[in-house]
């Protein structure tokens, strides 16, 4: 039991050792603060896959009463702990996207246009910005075909995350 | 709700719900992958600026040791009076007071007695300038020719002649000139000023610039940027606005390219181009006023920076800021001159380094800048008191890399300018430049400038890989250089010698040997392996690579090796100072001089037998000189691990940018050195 417990107390310590260093790297100013737009990223950086409405629940959590812009680092890290600690958000698996990617291929083509995957991605869900969609195409689209090959991307950013 | 064909109109709903699914999935997937390529760019980006401060710490920390050693030594001890006269020779060659009459300055920088031969076929000029021939430079630049010492020098005297007659405050008037174009840092990067000039076209009545310091060093076309700047500003004095940054200063173009630009690319007439350019800095107005409303200055401001005193100092008398105006006891032969400094010397002098070195930060109040070793850290609460007393609304500066080429900060009151895009690697960042119309209301402009050769259409993810990479090879020659100490650190977390360390212990040893205030839990896997419980093994930090030096005799250790690798910035600009007459070349006597400053300067015994030796085999001619030159480049860290893709991207876009670089100028020592 004494195991058990000093490997759950060094595991905490562990997940707030990256929670800290997740946030320190947006921490601009070293005050222990990061503006409230890039709390996202941070989340997302520490491997949550959380959508833009679950995100903007964790912020009321953690915002100050007084809107300020900034998000302190204690509330951060509390809410964040508890948020690793129960595995929330977790990513989908290579297959799941893979599926996704074809449901958008309505014609079963095997690949998807530009056309395409811009109209859903800015459209559908919670759409992209226009420099969010220009990032994804330059990296989805296929050089030589002009489309998107979704199953060599979503294996190749598979790969990526290993 | 009608009743259509309502299976189809099911599952046509179906359907829309789930590619609505499908859209949302991918997108939170898409986020969360451009995230983590966020958080590693900006990681790598903290590695470059902290590495970049590092070094102009470094250089300070000499410079104040030379300061010292002027002052301090004991004169009646052999060994330091012989060093102290080495480095006055040198410090008091250029004349800290300027005593040195106009007749005298003129006769040293010469140009009338050089000839131009017809196998010449840069650009040639006439003064006064034209429109013509400054269209013919920049044609003449872009084509790679180099301008002739001749025509360099008649450019820096007219420049020098112009300079005199401005105020140390520009003035410029919107209601006259209606909008203004201001440019941050360009260090030498002349593909960038053609880019603003493309993008902005060339100064002229209708097109004012101001141009915020700091356009050499670092990059390789400093001489170019500097001609063209100057030429500029002859041709419309009134429209084009030049202020001093921290880099137009000899002390910092030792160490940091200029002058081994200068010397590479004039030869026997570098010492003249050389000297006549620190003087031309030295004669640089120190900030420009625009509307009596936006003060613009290439660092910043500390709580004791007054306008008025900026605006009626000499600043001719600094010419560098870094060497205090006053004599320094027993530095001079001067001997009418006391070497106490007054009050008043010191705080006037302040003023000047303040506004060239200083950076803003969140925290309120001022203190002194630790980061790079000079001027201040100026807060909000500064910024508001500086711009209420004295009725102003915004300061424009430069002096920081900012990832989109500008930034606001002290809530809009201070602006940050900086146009040298891909500063630290490809892709690190954009430059930019301002638009400042009659309403007082920044726009920007942002660019990154590629060769077209390197102009293939990279992703994100690759641009990201490659900033990455030539980050972390940078920070392990940093590793590397420091290894004695390092393990020293560790051993302090390992008293039994397992090899091997808990993670956060190695974070905190890390951070006390290198104090670069970095993710060292995020680098970890960059950097050092672990093992089957997740400890590091320290082993693993080390044996990747080697400091390869193709001059190591027998007898040297390799701790000689180390020191000398890791203080080459300082050793060369030791060098620099001691080599009296900029050939390149210094006699044994003066090496082993440069390593005994070396090794006062970094506390650290460095053996006299192994120098001596390592000094004879240097002296390949056997003619009792040394290339310092070739001996700094001789230098290099050797990666023995296979390298990823990434970092063979990232090494070959380097050596391609050294390629291109001016044939005459020798490229730093080791290829990933970007410092």
């Amino acid at each position: 039991m004494a195991d058990e417990k000093e490997s759950s107390e060094s595991m905490i310590a562990d997940v707030q050792k990256r929670i800290t260093d997740a946030f320190d790297i947006f921490d601009h100013e070293s005050n222990k603060t990061v503006d409230v737009r890039e709390v996202g990223t941070i989340v997302r950086s520490l491997g949550c896959c959380p959508s833009e409405a679950e995100l903007h629940d964790m912020l009321e959590e953690i915002e100050e009463e007084e809107p300020t812009g900034y998000i302190r680092f204690e509330k951060f890290l509390a809410m964040m702990t508890h948020v690793l600690m129960e595995r929330r958000y977790k990513p989908s698996p290579e297959d799941i996207i893979l599926k996704a990617l074809m449901t958008l291929d309505v014609e079963h083509k095997g690949h998807l246009t530009q056309e395409e995957i811009t109209k859903y991605m800015t459209t559908e869900g919670e759409p992209f910005t226009p420099e969010e969609m220009e990032e994804m195409l330059s990296a989805a689209v296929d050089p030589d075909k002009g489309v998107v090959l979704y199953k060599d991307y979503a294996s190749a950013m598979a790969l990526e995350e290993t | 709700m009608g009743c259509g064909p309502s299976k189809s109109g099911e599952s046509d709903m179906g359907k829309s719900e789930k590619l609505m699914k499908a859209a949302l999935l991918i997108q939170k997937w898409y986020r969360r992958y451009s995230a983590r390529l966020e958080a590693r760019r900006i990681s790598a980006w903290k590695i470059y600026q902290s590495i970049e401060y590092a070094g102009e710490q470094d250089q300070l920390k000499l410079y104040n040791f030379f300061n010292n050693m002027l002052a301090f030594l004991p004169p009646d001890q052999n060994s330091n009076q012989h060093l102290s006269s080495v480095i006055t020779a040198r410090f008091t060659a250029g004349a800290v007071t300027r005593t040195e009459s106009e007749q005298e300055l003129l006769k040293h920088t010469d140009y009338t007695t050089i000839r131009v031969t017809s196998s010449y076929k840069g650009p040639r000029l006439t003064f006064p300038l034209s429109r013509y021939q400054l269209t013919t430079l920049v044609e003449g630049f872009k084509r790679g020719k180099t301008l002739h010492a001749r025509f360099l020098l008649e450019l820096l005297h007219n420049t020098r002649q112009l300079l005199k007659t401005k105020a140390n405050v520009n003035v410029v008037n919107l209601n006259i000139t209606k909008q203004l174009t201001i440019c941050g840092d360009l260090h030498g990067k002349i593909d960038d000023l053609f880019t603003i000039f493309y993008k902005n076209g060339l100064p002229g009545p209708d097109n004012p610039y101001i141009f915020n310091g700091d356009f050499v060093d670092r990059g390789n076309h400093s001489v170019e940027v500097a001609a063209l700047l100057f030429a500029c500003l002859l041709l419309f004095p009134n429209d084009v606005h030049i202020n001093r940054g921290n880099h137009e200063d000899s002390v910092m173009n030792m160490r940091y390219g200029f002058m081994k630009e200068v010397l590479n690319k004039y030869k026997d007439h570098g010492t003249k181009v050389f000297t006549l350019f620190e003087e031309v800095f030295s004669w640089l107005p120190l900030a420009t006023m625009i509307d009596k409303k936006i003060f613009v200055v290439h660092g910043g401001i500390s709580d004791n920076t007054t306008l008025f005193s900026l605006e009626t100092l000499d600043r001719h008398k600094y010419i560098s800021v870094l060497k205090p105006p006053y004599q320094i006891e027993g530095g001079n032969s001067e001997a009418n001159d006391s070497g106490k400094p007054k009050m008043s010397e010191i705080i006037e002098w302040k003023q000047v380094l303040d506004i060239l070195w200083s950076d803003p930060k969140t925290q309120l109040g001022c203190s002194p800048n630790s980061f790079r070793g000079g001027g201040c850290y100026f807060g909000a609460d500064v910024t508001d008191k500086f711009l209420r007393s004295n009725n102003l609304k915004l300061i424009i500066r430069s002096h920081e890399c900012k990832r989109d080429g500008y930034e606001y900060t002290h809530y809009k009151q201070v602006l940050t300018i900086f146009s040298a895009s891909n500063y630290y690697e490809e892709g690190s960042n954009k430059g930019a430049y301002i638009k400042l119309g009659q309403d007082h209301k920044p726009e920007f402009v942002q660019y990154m400038t590629t060769k077209a050769s390197r102009g293939r259409n990279i992703s994100i993810r690759q641009r990201v890989g490659i900033i990455e990479a030539s980050a972390i090879r940078n920070l392990k020659e940093r590793i590397f250089a420091s290894g004695l100490e390092l393990k020293q650190e560790f051993q302090k977390f390992d008293p039994e010698n397992t090899g091997r360390l808990h993670v956060m212990d190695w974070c905190c040893a890390m951070e006390n040997v290198l104090h670069m205030e970095l993710p060292w839990r995020t680098l970890r896997e960059k950097l050092v392996d672990v093992d089957a419980d997740g400890k590091v093994i320290v082993t693993t930090m080390f044996d990747f690579c080697q400091i390869h030096c193709n001059f190591t005799t027998a007898q040297e250790g390799p701790s000689l090796t180390e020191t000398l690798y890791r203080n080459k910035d300082s050793l060369g600009t030791i060098f620099r100072i001691i080599d009296k007459d900029n050939s390149g070349s210094i006699s044994m006597q003066e090496f082993e001089d440069a390593c005994d400053i070396l090794s006062r300067h970094i506390g650290h015994e460095i053996s006299k037998e192994q120098v001596v030796d390592l000094a004879r085999c240097l002296d390949i001619n056997k003619d009792g000189q040394i290339d310092f030159n070739e001996f700094l480049e001789a230098f290099r860290l050797v990666d023995q691990r296979p390298r990823t893709d990434e970092e063979l991207v990232s090494l070959s876009l380097t050596s391609m940018s050294d390629k291109e670089a001016d044939l005459l100028s020798r490229s730093s020592g080791s290829t990933v050195n970007i410092i």
